[in-house]
């Protein structure tokens, strides 16, 4: 199929050290190492936004086609955020629950990720180094980090997707295949279906760098790079004009409301020099071995025409992931620096660079079987330790793991939902309260829905972890519970007796008491029920429709499409990509 | 080729990192803790303040500082669950007032985050020259002690028992407390609205107490609605009077026609202790040359109080009460021992007051 | 016999036959209801026209074979087969309710009658009395409600005479005869000088219904203030702080003392423990001590420090 194969074709009787890893061999390692975790539903206890995933899902799950959620912030829209993941967890959760559906599609992504790592890696390197790719990301620190200590559920499959789609452009440019063409682009808007800001930095990060392959290797078999251009303009086109139509309610959702509040302060935007813990949280751990490879990554990289482009591209991506450790995500977005975080970088570079980090295995393994071998395996443990290990060690830990179900309960009875609710001191808890409980919360855990002023003013995220923002998070707690009234707030839930001064002060009353005195809940009694608020960010009903069928239809299409439409062997056999070509000095220096 | 991209990505990466470093005040904080300037000297204190590395923060300090570690750490960061506890240096502005050679003295201005807001801490600091380093005196805190000793605590307390939800229609319950606004003044601040005046619990029991307004437009529909939040005690003993003060930012009182009051009392239960006496007020200037009432607080009973916030209305030569202010204080009250505060009078209301009236507010942590 | 009450048809569904099945009858009694100027051919139906509720009474039908019978009630329906030519039953239980009642007897043909069930003797009482404190001497200060039902607690719509009987804590008590209109008497009454509970009763017949209202002390009255040396400091006492009748103000009551001299104005609000509210303050030279409870501010006393 590929000259790269007949390069490395190998005899029958070839050690078993130098021949590629099965993809099926590297799926069943991905379940094998990650399914249990999963299965014991780490990340709900542990990470920072798997309870929030869930939030969104079980919305979904109750009201598919209207993504108009008045359970946060007095209502938000959920086309706020592309609902490809949560609606997986909606359409799973009639048949598991909702925590084991989000672990379902989250160990799905996991799978998908080596996948498209070892498949994104084959068109850069032999077989062998891109099965080798494929294996490391199932240990890499940056995917165990963002789903074990991030949750970002969504990130992980976007960045699977798109990978997985980058191949399918390559063969489009290169061969003009419809049947690529189809299912790069599907892919493409499951991914953007998924995570819109994966697709909008992967166009740049990751399909520059193939579309410059395709154009380096078109050129060197003869092939007019032109074509090779025109095919990529057809194909970015059309997955434009896709994207926009599938994600068309999140569009009108963000120019009518474009992000105006207040920066909240997010520690991957700081200088990870200036704090070890920073560092160790947001570089040391997702890298883990992997920045003991930097050094061959660059030279090896530098060295080879072909894996030129993917250094420069490895480079960019890991200079926007040290956040504010250079000033480089300065310079290119501008006031959007303060909006974004850059632990997703991380897992981009991560995957960027597995290719050559194959190269690297493969080589240490040819040199010396078994202790490379032994060697590689052990950094590849050690890396996923370590990211494990940090859940436990990490000053960063999370509430996730906290009890609500006496909150969810009090909620629930009596009336009380008639009353909107704040806590004070439940972290990622909320979303969990959110989830189960039929009242009202005027807090939420999704920043960019917010808009209320009480919020949106005062540079800090969620009230329920307010005084970590300092002043600001406190004088917008305080704005909030002054307006009390206004928006039918009457319990407030505490888990922090740092807060209970502030309520005493205010006017709210200690009513009940749970978990041991660990959560007690206060009361305002003037407090009126609460009304909608009104607001011109709900859907109209034919978006909530769109948003229903159209990001999970295009997933739904290009699965039927990866699995049905199969590329005609004529068509892959013609095309070679080229040998690598080192240049003759690092030949006399590996030889020498 | 090869080396060339390599070297350049190299070096690139690393110039990168170095500018971002100076950006962060990589150099300034080198500087800072290099304490070459009386102004590093302090911000490099308040650096560790801020960060809670106190040790760190101790060593720093001149060795003719009349302090010991725990003494420090209690002046700081607050002891006995005060109001300081509760709080976190948010930053420090530092400014000189006067040097030479060996000795300066500079005033450094912090500004807490706490539990309840924001509080500010101004200070001036003495600091000495040793060697080519400045180091902060710190002076030695002033802890009154309080002796061992029992106090015997008797006051009144109130408990309530409602009605059972299982009992008929028509059968009886405790009525709630009867209170009565016994003032109310509308007056025009910049920038916004504010109602003020005085409350009273006319009833034998004690209330539990909300007040709200609502700015009414000519045709009486509201304008706003605001309640009192912390600018009231929630909390009125039979007999007692509170102030309160509602702000209605962004509202011009030309838009207002009329006021609708709101004063929601409920049956709580409360105690008649602790008893805290305010003595020794008087209007004088701060260290900023603001007006401020200050005086002192006594704490009569044997229950330490962590955190007290005092509420003073004042009243002009009418008797009319013409502005209600605020302002928490940062350290506990013990038993007996007297605890100064401050609260700030806006410059047009101090030369109009003729007379004020103090209230103290508390919260003790093991109180319901 | 079946008896099929609305709020049984909403609270269950297993009883007999269907949700659906019950609703059928109820449609069907209302199409009988509706229809039966057409239909009325049948033997003719004479009930009394004024029932006692909860009294048992028979009305006679004519003729022979059996018939439907259909009793709709103002919260009820009863539905059951009888026989003609003898007297239909109806049980004290199907006419608890007070209110007009239709009887219906269907076989080939309906006829329909109509009587009125009234309330029967008083036997319960609801009584409201508020507030439940009161100051002493206030003026029509006291109202008390009572609200009148027989053992089925309709509401008994026949004048009776409610006896409103004050008993305070101390001297004498009087009582109140108060007629109801439409079920319902009310009064309203001063309270007393003397501070103490108060006790109100509502008597019907048999039927009593107590309830308490607690009178107490109103605006202190002359309130005194005095300064003992206590020390180095010196102790403020008022005098028992009474009202204007003579009744102590109760205890946790607050007191606000204001001392003013050379150092400034000193506060404390002190509540009132045995009757006295008593402070102690360090003073700086002569000093001006003032004391206030609530609104009323007492006496003024000028002190020196070295007292």
């Amino acid at each position: 199929m590929r000259d790269a194969q007949e390069r490395l074709a190998l005899p029958t009787a070839t050690s078993i050290w130098q021949r590629p890893i099965p993809v099926a061999a590297i799926i069943l390692l991905a379940l094998a190492i990650h399914g249990p975790l999963l299965v014991m539903e780490l990340p709900a206890t542990t990470s920072y936004d798997a309870n929030l995933h869930i939030f969104f899902a079980s919305h979904y799950a109750h009201h598919w086609f209207n993504p108009w959620n008045e359970k946060w912030f007095g209502g938000f829209s959920q086309t706020t955020y592309p609902p490809l993941t949560h609606q997986w967890i909606a359409l799973l959760s009639n048949v598991v629950g909702l925590t084991e559906a989000f672990m379902l599609v989250q160990l799905a992504a996991v799978v998908l990720l080596a996948v498209a790592a070892y498949r994104f890696a084959q068109l850069w390197v032999d077989d062998r180094a891109a099965s080798y790719a494929g294996v490391l990301a199932v240990f890499a620190g940056s995917i165990a980090f963002l789903v074990y200590s991030a949750g970002q559920l969504p990130t992980t499959m976007s960045a699977a997707l798109f990978f997985l789609s980058l191949p399918y452009l390559y063969w489009w440019c290169r061969t003009a295949s419809w049947r690529s063409l189809l299912k790069g682009i599907a892919l493409s808007l499951a991914a953007a279906s998924a995570h819109h800001v994966t697709l909008i930095f992967g166009s740049v990060l990751f399909a520059l760098p193939v579309l410059g392959l395709a154009w380096y290797d078109a050129r060197k078999s003869d092939q007019s790079g032109v074509s090779v251009i025109g095919r990529a303009v057809v194909f970015a086109a059309i997955a434009g004009v896709g994207v926009g139509v599938v994600l068309l309610p999140y569009w009108i959702a963000i120019i009518r409301h474009p992000i105006e509040q207040l920066p909240i302060p997010h520690a991957s935007r700081s200088n990870l020099l200036m704090s070890w813990l920073y560092g160790m949280n947001y570089f040391i751990v997702p890298y883990g071995a992997l920045l003991l490879a930097l050094p061959f990554v660059v030279i090896k990289g530098a060295s080879n025409p072909r894996l030129r482009i993917l250094l420069l591209a490895f480079w960019v991506t890991f200079l926007l992931a040290l956040g504010g450790t250079t000033p480089v995500p300065r310079w290119i977005f501008g006031r959007a620096f303060e909006i974004l975080t850059y632990e997703r970088f991380t897992l981009w570079a991560t995957v960027l660079a597995l290719p050559i980090v194959g190269l690297l295995v493969e080589r240490a393994i040819d040199r010396s079987p078994r202790w490379g071998a032994i060697g590689f395996s052990t950094a590849a443990v050690a890396s996923l330790a370590l990211a494990l290990g940090w859940l436990t060690w990490s000053p960063f830990r999370t509430t996730s793991s906290l009890n609500v179900d006496s909150v969810i309960s009090f909620l629930n009875r009596d009336g009380h939902d008639q009353y909107r609710y704040l806590t004070l001191g439940f972290g990622n808890a909320l979303s969990k309260v959110g989830t189960y409980a039929n009242a009202n919360s005027i807090d939420g855990e999704y920043n960019s829905a917010r808009l209320l002023p009480e919020m949106t003013r005062y540079g800090a995220a969620q009230l329920t972890s307010a005084k970590y923002f300092g002043t600001a998070g406190m004088d917008s707690l305080r704005a909030m519970l002054q307006h009390a009234n206004h928006y039918g707030l009457k319990f407030i839930f505490v888990h922090d007796p740092f807060y209970e001064p502030l309520l005493v002060f205010g006017g709210w009353r200690q009513v009940e008491s749970y978990e041991s005195g660990e959560i007690t809940v206060w009361s305002k009694d003037d407090a009126v029920p609460a009304h909608a608020i009104p607001s011109d960010t709900i859907p109209a009903p034919w978006e909530g429709l769109m948003w229903g069928i159209l990001p999970i239809g295009s997933s739904i299409l290009a699965i039927l499409f990866v699995l049905f439409l199969v590329e005609p062997p004529s068509i892959l056999e013609g095309i070679a990509i080229p040998a690598e070509t080192p240049e003759s000095v690092y030949v006399n220096e590996v030889h020498l | 080729m090869k080396w060339g991209l390599a070297l350049f990505l190299t070096i690139a990466t690393l110039v990168l990192v170095a500018i971002a470093w100076f950006q962060s005040g990589g150099m300034k904080q080198h500087a800072m803790f290099s304490a070459t300037t009386p102004e590093a000297a302090v911000q490099a204190l308040m650096s560790d303040i801020q960060s809670h590395n106190y040790q760190r923060a101790f060593a720093s300090l001149d060795p003719a500082s009349d302090t010991d570690l725990p003494s420090f750490i209690r002046d700081v960061a607050g002891s006995d669950g005060s109001l300081r506890t509760y709080a976190s240096l948010q930053s420090a502005d530092v400014s000189p007032l006067h040097a030479n050679q060996d000795e300066a003295v500079v005033r450094v201005r912090m500004n807490w985050s706490s539990a309840v807001g924001s509080l500010d801490d101004v200070r001036d600091l003495r600091v000495r020259r040793e060697g080519s380093v400045w180091r902060v005196v710190w002076p030695k805190p002033a802890f009154p002690a309080v002796p061992p000793q029992v106090v015997s605590v008797n006051y009144l307390r109130w408990e309530v028992i409602g009605r059972n939800t299982s009992q008929a229609w028509g059968s009886q319950d405790v009525d709630s407390p009867k209170v009565r606004i016994t003032s109310m003044n509308a007056i025009s601040r910049p920038g916004r609205v504010v109602i003020l005046g005085e409350v009273e619990n006319e009833d034998t029991i004690p209330a539990y107490l909300n007040v709200n307004a609502t700015l009414l437009k000519a045709d009486g529909s509201p304008i706003e609605e605001e309640g009192s939040f912390d600018m009231i005690s929630h909390v009125l003993l039979p007999k007692q009077v509170s102030p309160y003060r509602i702000d209605f930012p962004g509202i011009r009182m030309e838009d207002v026609k009329s006021v609708r009051m709101d004063a929601r009392a409920l049956l709580v239960p409360a105690s008649a202790d602790p008893v805290i006496a305010i003595t020794d007020q008087a209007v004088s200037k701060d260290g900023l040359n603001r007006n401020v009432l200050k005086g002192d607080l006594i704490n009569q009973s044997g229950r330490p109080v962590n955190i007290a916030q005092v509420l003073a209305a004042y009243y002009d030569d009418s008797g009319k009460v013409i502005w209600v202010s605020d302002g928490y204080v940062d350290q506990a009250l013990m038993p007996q021992v007297p605890v100064p505060f401050a609260v700030d009078i806006p410059n047009d209301i101090a030369q109009r007051l003729k007379n004020y009236r103090v209230i103290v507010n508390h919260y003790s942590r093991t109180s319901s | 016999m079946m008896r099929v009450t609305t709020m049984f048809l909403i609270m269950t569904r297993t009883r007999s036959g269907s949700f659906y099945g019950r609703a059928r009858l109820l449609a069907v009694a209302a199409l009988c209801f509706c229809f039966l100027p057409i239909f009325a051919s049948a033997a003719d139906l004479h009930p009394p026209a004024t029932v006692e509720a909860g009294q048992a009474f028979s009305i006679p039908v004519q003729g022979s074979g059996e018939a439907t019978f259909y009793l709709v009630g103002p919260d009820h329906i009863v539905k059951r087969t009888v026989k003609l030519g003898g007297d239909l039953e109806i049980q004290s239980g199907e006419v608890s309710s007070a209110g007009r009642y239709q009887a219906i007897l269907c076989d080939s043909s309906c006829t329909f009658a109509s009587f009125q069930v009234n309330a029967a003797q008083p036997a319960h009482l609801s009584f409201f009395l508020h507030p439940s404190r009161v100051p002493v001497s206030t003026p029509n200060s006291i109202d008390a409600t009572a609200f009148v039902f027989d053992r089925y607690f309709n509401l008994v719509l026949t004048p009776a005479v409610v006896d409103f009987r004050i008993t305070p804590a101390s001297g004498a008590g009087f009582s109140q005869r108060v007629p109801t209109h439409h079920g319902v008497a009310w009064m309203r009454t001063s309270s007393t000088a003397h501070e103490g509970r108060v006790q109100v009763t509502a008597v019907v017949g048999s039927v009593e219904e107590a309830r308490v209202v607690q009178q107490v002390a109103a605006e202190a009255c002359r309130l005194n203030v005095r300064a003992v040396p206590s020390g180095k400091m010196i102790a403020l006492e008022t005098d028992p702080v009474r009202d204007c009748s003579g009744n102590a103000l109760p205890d946790g009551t607050v007191v606000s003392f204001t001392t003013i001299d050379s150092a400034g104005k000193s506060t404390v609000d002190t509540p009132i423990k045995k009757g006295i509210a008593r402070t102690e303050i360090s003073v700086h030279g002569r000093a001006h001590v003032s004391v206030a409870c609530g609104v009323i501010e007492g006496n003024e006393i000028a002190v020196n420090g070295r007292l």
